[in-house]
């Protein structure tokens, strides 16, 4: 082999050659290749290939768990606006509902309220009974109220309460001997009703001529009415019964 | 002797240039076939000291290796095992006797060849 000049012996020599480049060479180029690659990855990833594929476990697990979560975050926010929505409905209707009742309560006479009004102040008559005079005459009767109330209602007041008891819808003015009951509770004179309402209509409407103070004065009870800028009517402190009635669907 | 260095450097030149990506699963193969490759080229080399160097065994030798390492290396990924560190303990201590035969051989040539030049340096092309 020592530089032999046998023609055939240096073709196999250079075939050789040849052949051990080809093949060093792609040795070469995938060991480079190789190489290129582990160092990329060391640059980019900064972990060794070795310990890629645990990593890549570990990802796949950390990327479905996250996805779940993903899930599990929109599934509570959906659930989330779903209870704000609901929240915002049930806040509105409930301030409207409120709101409602709040009217209804008042317009119920459940509330104290307080405004300008009048006071009408009744008491039995002080004239001394002779004898053979009726009794009647002298003792303001239910009626007497009534129709006051009537007035007072009728000349626009809003509210109105006699001795402290409130006139509601349900209210009954009665007689029980020389009491009255109002609201099923036993009054007695001096009779004070208030009323809350204009206090200069009011006062007109009950002075008017013909008119039921008017009537009382003439029969000598002593009635005074007064106005006044701020009068507080109590709450209705009864229950309302609603046993038989019910509410009856009218077309619109 | 030149032309086969030669090609060894081109090679590795051109895979540094290149831009060709191994994908991630196939680098263990490539790690093995590499370590094949050592191997046989040592291998070779070995035998050309030995003056029984013989092209198609080296080829054969080259391929079948390369081939059995990277079959089983999937053997190994296929039952969970890392056979293929097997493949990796035999070929090192191959490279390892080959290096060490050469190292050898090539310090008896440097010894006896002191006063006689540089004549017996086998494969040269003339």
């Amino acid at each position: 082999m020592l530089g032999s000049p046998h023609p055939l012996r240096v073709w196999k020599i250079s075939r050789l050659q040849a052949t051990l480049a080809v093949l060093l060479a792609a040795a070469g180029f995938l060991a480079a290749t190789q190489v290129r690659n582990e160092l990329l990855i060391r640059q980019q990833l900064r972990v060794p290939s070795q310990r890629l594929e645990e990593l890549g476990f570990v990802l796949r697990e950390q990327e479905r768990a996250r996805a779940a979560l993903e899930q599990q975050i929109a599934a509570l926010r959906e659930q989330l606006r779903a209870y704000e929505q609901g929240a915002a409905q049930g806040r509105a209707r409930l301030e409207v509902l409120s709101r409602d009742l709040e009217r209804l309560r008042v317009l119920a006479g459940l509330v104290a309220v307080a405004g300008p009004g009048v006071v009408v102040e009744l008491d039995d008559s002080p004239q001394p009974l002779r004898p053979g005079d009726d009794p009647n005459t002298v003792i303001l009767h239910y009626t007497d109220l009534q129709a006051v109330v009537n007035d007072l209602w009728a000349s626009g007041a809003d509210a109105v309460a006699i001795n402290g008891e409130r006139v509601v819808v349900s209210t009954g003015l009665t007689c029980v001997g020389t009491t009255i009951l109002c609201n099923a509770k036993r009054m007695a004179p001096p009779y004070r009703i208030v009323a809350i309402g204009n206090p200069a209509a009011l006062q007109a409407y009950l002075s008017r001529p013909g008119g039921v103070l008017e009537a009382l004065r003439a029969f000598g009870f002593p009635v005074k009415i007064t106005t006044a800028p701020r009068l507080v009517v109590p709450a209705y402190r009864g229950g309302y019964r609603f046993t038989f009635a019910r509410p009856v669907e009218t077309p619109p | 002797m030149w032309l086969p260095v030669l090609g060894l450097l081109a090679g590795i030149v051109l895979g540094f240039l290149s831009s060709v990506e191994i994908p991630l699963g196939v680098v263990k193969y490539t790690a093995i076939a590499i370590l094949a490759a050592i191997d046989t080229i040592l291998g070779g080399l070995r035998a050309q000291l030995e003056d029984r160097f013989d092209l198609s065994i080296f080829l054969s030798g080259f391929f079948a290796n390369t081939f059995f390492a990277a079959l089983l290396t999937a053997i190994g990924d296929l039952l969970g095992v890392d056979i293929y560190l097997g493949a990796v303990i035999a070929f090192s201590i191959r490279i390892f006797g080959n290096v060490g035969f050469i190292r050898r051989d090539l310090l008896e040539r440097y010894w006896r060849g002191a006063g006689r030049g540089p004549a017996g340096e086998p494969g040269r092309a003339p």
